[in-house]
């Protein structure tokens, strides 16, 4: 089965809306999304009713977290005096503009899914969430040690873990030799519709191929596909430029950074 | 958040296509299938089609685990076997990838609270969880699973209770039998679904954050009834699903 997993919207709904068509024409079995549906961008109540509209199972963002309560802090890692100006403008506005039914599904997502799957007298279990399975807001870039990625995992019970938050993809297989067997653990970010920061100004998502023969002991049976797809930047960086919220984001928009 | 919960379509597509009208109109915010795709009618690739199409997150009921283990001398069998003749390559396949559980981890107002979705029970997609099992033993089925609200389907009989285990913490434990669309055994002939809802303020110390209402629907029976009695399907199939047992 083909699995499909997006992430960190960010309220750009021109970017939601050429996801789907995109998706659709992939066909794939089963869709989740993993969080971060509002913030930087005029349409968080949009991508929230559309994602809402077509059912799909949807774990708690950071952003999603922080709005949900109303809360000026998206626990967003900003590192420079502008970044953490800019994002206090972003948190702000989108406060102002997310509707109470909107806000109350935010704050009702669940955190994490796991999916178990029971294959070929084996087991292997794939996690959903957002940023780590410890923290929403924990970023889970591609140059971690591979110990503590290992340990991350193993802790949560984690064969195969999905997660978004960083806008930057990769999957990672990680081996693991003892006594004699050896078995594969897979990293896997799914980038993000829509605010890649990956140097990529296109939307991003992830496909995920389970197969028959998917075994954690088969290093090659369990793959995936980073899908970009085009939409129209424009629209969705001048929408922040003729918003109250900082230009920088339509420059983050139109550079992919 | 609302959920929708619904299993053992049993390949009766038009229980399903009504179903499916009245879980739009219901305009939920997820939508689950805990499995039994297939089995005792003749639209199992019309079903699993509209499942797939809509991306609808679905575990294996054992009907779905076995049809890949059947032998082509076992498909060729008069009678009930025909059920999984039927099935696509293609979906065949589908089946035989999907996962056995999902799991929900909430975190509302600080306070954990996990759903498990399983077909029959956490430990077999063929056992029965009835609504007569003792509390103690019932509760450390969801112990041993580490689950609150446990939501399963197999025996086509729906309930839901709150087992209490009286004091300490994660006290109160939630059971929910989905129900079935394709073939209910209850004695009433309508298909049936759950819809689940999570309030922001659900946990396990109280009961009053979770919601279960149990929707039955009618459908078009004799026309599922019909298209058993005019396959090689056994003819008691088409008695089942008009008398419901």
């Amino acid at each position: 089965m083909t699995i499909a997993l997006f992430s960190d919207i960010h309220a750009n709904l021109p970017a939601l809306e050429a996801f789907f068509k995109d998706l659709d024409s992939k066909k794939p079995d089963a869709v989740y999304c993993l969080g971060d549906l509002v913030g930087y961008n005029i349409w968080p109540n949009e991508v929230v009713d559309e994602i809402r509209k077509r059912n799909i199972p949807t774990i708690a963002g950071n952003y999603d977290f922080g709005i949900g309560r109303s809360s000026d802090d998206c626990g967003c890692a900003y590192k420079t005096d502008e970044e953490k100006a800019n994002g206090a403008v972003s948190i702000s506005f989108t406060n102002q503009i997310v509707k109470d039914d909107q806000r109350k599904y935010l704050r009702t997502l669940p955190a994490h899914i796991k999916v178990e799957f029971q294959l070929n007298n084996d087991k292997f279990n794939l996690l959903l969430v957002h940023g780590s399975p410890r923290r929403i807001n924990e970023y889970l870039f591609e140059d971690r040690e591979e110990k503590s990625l290992l340990r991350i995992m193993q802790d949560a019970d984690a064969d195969i873990m999905c997660f978004g938050h960083t806008h930057k993809p990769y999957h990672r297989t990680l081996e693991i030799a003892d006594s004699g067997t050896v078995r594969y653990r897979h990293a896997i970010n799914i980038g993000s519709v829509g605010k890649p920061k990956d140097g990529n100004p296109k939307g991003g998502y992830v496909l995920l191929h389970i197969k028959e023969n998917s075994s954690i002991q088969a290093k090659d049976s369990i793959s995936t596909e980073f899908i970009r797809f085009d939409y129209d930047i424009e629209k969705a960086a001048k929408a922040v430029e003729d918003s109250p919220l900082p230009n920088a984001y339509a420059e983050s928009l139109r550079k992919g950074v | 958040m609302k959920i929708i919960l619904f299993s053992d379509i049993h390949a009766n597509l038009p229980a399903f296509e009504k179903g499916l009208k009245l879980i739009d109109a219901e305009q939920p915010d997820a939508v689950y299938c805990l499995g039994d795709l297939v089995g005792y009618n003749a639209w199992p690739n019309e079903v699993i089609a509209e499942v797939r199409k809509r991306g609808i997150a679905t575990i294996a009921g054992n009907h779905d685990a076995k049809v890949s283990s059947l032998t082509a001398m076992e498909l060729e069998q008069p009678g009930k076997n025909y059920a999984y003749k039927l099935i696509s390559e293609d979906n065949k396949k589908y089946l035989a990838t999907l996962p056995a559980h999902i799991r929900l981890e909430f975190q509302l107002k600080g306070r954990t609270l996990f759903i498990m979705f399983v077909h029959g029970s956490p430990s077999s997609n063929d056992e029965y969880l009835l609504q007569d099992k003792p509390d103690r033993e019932f509760i450390s089925v969801f112990e041993n699973a580490n689950a609150d609200i446990l939501c399963f389907g197999h025996s086509h009989k729906p309930y839901y209770r709150i087992l209490d285990k009286g004091t300490g913490p994660r006290r109160f434990k939630h059971a929910i039998n989905t129900g079935s669309i394709g073939k209910p055994k209850d004695g009433n002939p309508q298909g049936g679904y759950v819809l689940l809802t999570i309030n922001e303020n659900a946990n396990t110390e109280e009961t009053d954050g979770i919601s279960v209402e149990f929707i039955r629907f009618h459908y078009d029976i004799e026309r599922a009834a019909k298209a058993v009695e005019e396959g090689p399907l056994p003819n008691e199939f088409a008695d089942m699903l008009r008398k419901a047992y």
